[in-house]
C-alpha cells in the first residue's frame, strides 16, 4: 500500500499532542478545551487559546470527564480547529490517522470515535490505541548495547488519573493494569483550595494555579523533615517560595520571586510553603485527602504481583515514567526509594524517566506510523462502510472488552496471547524471583535521550 | 455537687468515645470533597456554558428550548465554505451529551465477571494502614480532632481558625 500522510493525535484530556508525518518532529501542543475569557470577552477553541491575553477567571469546558471523552460537541470544536488550515491542514480523505484513547475506554465510547473519524472527518484509514501501547515503538528504553526490553512497566501520570501499565512483548497485560484516581487536575484543584483557604481566593483561577503548581511543586523525599522545616518559620525557611502572581494591568506573567527581585506594593505575593510538596504528595498517599486507594509505589507492586512470577523481576528493572504529572522534581527519587523497599531483595529496580514525558507518546507514535507496515494495523474507511464499528473491534489489537462467554454481536478475535496467567492471587507470596534485567549492571539511571 | 461531677464526666466521655460525629457523615463529606476536586470550574456547572456574549446577543432563550445548539457548528474552518451534513450518529453524539456514569451504565461493564479487566475493576487497592492525620488548617500533623466535625488540627491556633471558618460549613 502506498504510504499516506499520517496524522498523529495524542488526544490528552488536558493537552492534545498532534502532528503530521511530513511535518516537524515536535508536536503541536493544543489545549483540549473550549475556554471562555471574561477579560477578553472571547471564547477560545483549542489552539486559539494561545491568543488568550487575559488569564483571569477563565471558564473551561473540557471534552473529558474523569479521563473519558463525554462532550463530543466540545471535542469536535477543538478537532475542527486542529485539522483546519490554522494548525495542521489535514486533508482527511487522503490521510491516515493515529489517535490515542484512554485506558479501558468504554466500548460505547469507542464506537463514537469510529463514527467521528469515518463519518464526520472521513479519514482514509485510522488506528486507535492507548498511549502506553505506543511506547515500545519509541526509544524510551533504548540502550545502545541491548535489545529493547520484552517487559516494561509504564507509569502514565496524566491530567485525569495515573495508570500503571505492564507491557509484555509489545502488548499491554490488561489484567494487571491498575489505576489511581489522582491526576494533574485533582492536584491543581487541591492546591487551589489550600491557597484559597490560607491566603488568596484563587478558586476561580485554575489556569494561574496550574502554573503555580508546575513551577513550585515538588515531591518530597523526606516528608517528615520537610513538614518540620515548614513549621519553623512560615515566611522564611529552606522550602518556602514567594510566587508573584501575574499582574493583568501591566500584562506581566507570574513567577517565583528571586533574591534580587524588588517587589512593589501592588504586587500580590503567594507564599508557597508546605503546599509545595503536600499537593503532589497525593500521588504517593491518596488517603491524605480521604481517597481510599493506595499510592503509586504500592500500586506498582500490586500490578507486578499480578504478572507471571518468573518474569516479575524484569518488570521491576524496566519502569518508565510518562505523563505530565511525572515532571515534579523528586518524583523519580521518591519512587525509587519506596519501590526499593517493596521489591524483593534480589531484584534490581530501575526507573527510566522520559526527558519530555508529555510528548514521549507522540514521538513513539510518530516512529510507529513511519514503519512500513503501519497500514496493516489500520482500519480503512471502506472496511468501516462495509461492517461499521465491527471492523474496528475486529482489527484493533490494543484495548477492547474481552467477552468471556463469547456472546454479544461483535465478532471478536480470540483473546490476544496473554502471558501464562496462573492464579494471580497466589503470586503475591513471592518466592525469590529471578534477577531482573538479564544481568544488567545498570542501576537506577536516567535514560539519556539523544535528540 | 451533682453538676460538678457531671461536667468532667461528660468531657471525658466526649474524648474517649472520640467523636460525636457519625462516621457516615464523614464518608459523605469526603466523597463530596473528592467530587469537588474533579470539577473544571469553581462556579456554575460547566453545562451552563453559553456563547451569548460573543454571538452578539443572539437570543439564547429560544436556543435553549427544543432545538439545541452546539458550539462546534458555529465554527467553520472550511475555506470553500460548503457545509456537509453530518450523519445521524454524529448529530446524536453532538446533541445529547451523556455523563460518564450514564455511559458506564450503558456500556454494561458492570455485568462482566469480576475478574474481567475493565474500568471498574482496574482501580487500585484500598490502603492497608489508617490514614495519617494532617491539620486541615495549616497542613502540619493534625494531632487533635474537632469534636463537632472530626477534621484534624494541630494546635490551639489552628483550632480557633478551624472553629471560625471551616467547622460549621463543612459538617452539615
Amino acid at each position: 500500500m502506498k504510504s499516506l500522510p499520517t496524522v498523529v493525535v495524542d488526544n490528552g484530556a488536558a493537552t492534545i499532542k498532534a502532528g503530521l508525518t511530513d511535518g516537524d518532529s515536535e508536536p503541536r501542543l493544543v489545549a483540549n478545551a473550549v475556554v471562555r475569557s471574561r477579560g477578553d470577552k472571547t471564547t477560545y477553541f483549542g489552539h486559539e487559546f494561545e491568543r488568550c491575553r487575559d488569564y483571569s477567571s477563565l471558564h473551561f469546558r473540557l471534552p473529558f470527564e474523569k479521563g473519558y471523552l463525554v462532550d463530543w460537541d466540545a471535542q469536535k470544536a477543538v478537532w475542527d480547529g486542529l485539522f483546519s488550515a490554522e494548525v495542521l491542514s489535514v486533508n482527511a480523505p487522503e490521510s491516515s490517522l493515529l489517535i490515542t484513547e484512554p485506558y479501558f475506554n468504554l466500548p460505547n465510547v469507542q464506537d463514537v470515535y469510529d463514527q467521528f473519524v469515518f463519518e464526520e472527518y472521513e479519514f482514509h484509514s485510522y488506528y486507535r490505541c492507548t498511549p502506553a501501547s505506543l511506547i515500545p515503538r519509541g526509544d524510551m528504553f533504548t540502550d545502545p548495547f541491548l535489545a529493547p526490553p520484552e517487559c516494561m512497566l509504564l507509569v502514565d501520570a496524566g491530567f485525569s488519573f495515573t495508570h500503571v501499565v505492564p507491557i509484555l512483548n509489545g502488548s499491554i497485560v490488561w489484567s494487571a493494569v491498575k489505576r489511581i484516581d489522582v491526576g494533574g487536575k485533582l492536584l491543581t484543584n487541591h492546591l487551589k483550595e489550600l491557597t484559597s483557604f490560607r491566603q488568596w481566593n484563587m478558586m476561580d483561577e485554575t489556569y494561574i494555579m496550574n502554573n503555580v503548581k508546575e513551577s513550585c511543586c515538588f515531591i518530597s523525599t523526606n516528608y517528615n523533615r520537610d513538614l518540620e522545616t515548614c513549621r519553623l518559620d512560615p515566611k522564611k525557611n529552606a522550602i518556602v517560595q514567594e510566587y508573584i502572581l501575574p499582574d493583568f494591568a501591566t500584562n506581566r506573567e507570574g513567577r517565583i520571586r528571586r533574591q534580587d527581585d524588588i517587589v512593589s506594593d501592588g504586587d500580590q505575593i503567594l507564599f508557597m510553603n508546605n503546599e509545595r510538596f503536600v499537593v503532589p504528595e497525593i500521588i504517593f498517599r491518596p488517603d491524605d485527602i480521604g481517597l481510599q486507594q493506595v499510592g503509586l509505589p504500592a500500586t506498582i507492586a500490586h500490578s507486578i504481583s499480578l504478572l507471571p512470577e518468573d518474569i516479575q523481576g524484569l518488570f521491576w528493572a524496566n519502569i518508565g515514567l510518562i505523563g505530565g504529572s511525572t515532571k515534579f522534581p523528586g518524583f523519580r527519587e521518591r519512587l525509587a526509594a519506596e519501590l526499593r523497599s517493596l521489591a524483593p531483595v534480589d531484584c534490581e529496580v530501575a526507573i527510566y524517566q522520559s526527558q519530555e514525558p508529555i510528548t514521549e507518546c507522540y514521538r513513539s507514535a510518530l516512529a510507529f506510523v513511519q514503519e512500513p507496515d503501519f497500514q496493516e494495523y489500520c482500519v480503512t474507511r471502506a472496511e468501516y462502510l462495509e461492517s461499521g464499528s465491527n471492523a474496528c473491534r475486529r482489527k484493533f489489537k490494543d484495548w477492547k472488552l474481552v467477552d468471556e462467554k463469547g456472546k454479544g454481536a461483535a465478532v471478536r478475535e480470540p483473546a490476544k496471547p496473554k502471558p501464562r496467567t496462573e492464579d494471580p492471587e497466589e503470586s503475591d507470596a513471592s518466592p525469590p524471583p529471578k534477577r531482573g534485567g538479564r544481568g544488567r549492571t545498570r542501576t537506577t539511571s536516567t535514560s539519556t535521550r539523544k535528540r | 455537687m451533682a453538676p460538678k461531677r457531671g461536667r468532667p464526666s461528660r468531657q471525658t466521655k466526649a474524648s474517649t468515645s472520640q467523636l460525636a460525629v457519625d462516621p457516615e457523615i464523614v464518608v459523605k463529606r469526603t466523597r463530596r470533597h473528592l467530587e469537588e476536586l474533579e470539577r473544571s470550574n469553581y462556579s456554575e456547572p460547566s453545562t451552563a456554558f453559553t456563547l451569548a456574549e460573543d454571538d452578539g446577543g443572539e437570543p439564547s432563550k429560544s436556543a435553549r428550548g427544543r432545538a439545541r445548539q452546539t458550539i462546534s457548528d458555529k465554527r467553520n474552518y472550511d475555506s470553500n465554505g460548503k457545509k456537509k451534513k453530518s450523519t445521524m450518529n454524529i448529530r446524536t453524539a453532538l446533541l445529547y451529551r451523556k455523563n460518564l456514569s450514564t455511559l458506564i451504565d450503558e456500556s454494561g461493564i458492570a455485568n462482566l465477571p469480576s475478574n474481567a479487566p475493565s474500568y471498574l475493576t482496574a482501580v487500585t487497592l484500598p490502603p492497608r494502614e489508617p490514614p495519617r492525620l494532617l491539620c486541615s488548617v495549616c497542613g502540619y500533623w493534625g494531632r487533635y480532632k474537632c469534636k463537632k466535625c472530626a477534621l484534624p488540627y494541630c494546635d490551639l491556633n489552628c483550632q480557633s481558625v478551624h472553629d471560625e471558618t471551616r467547622c460549621e460549613r463543612r459538617v452539615v
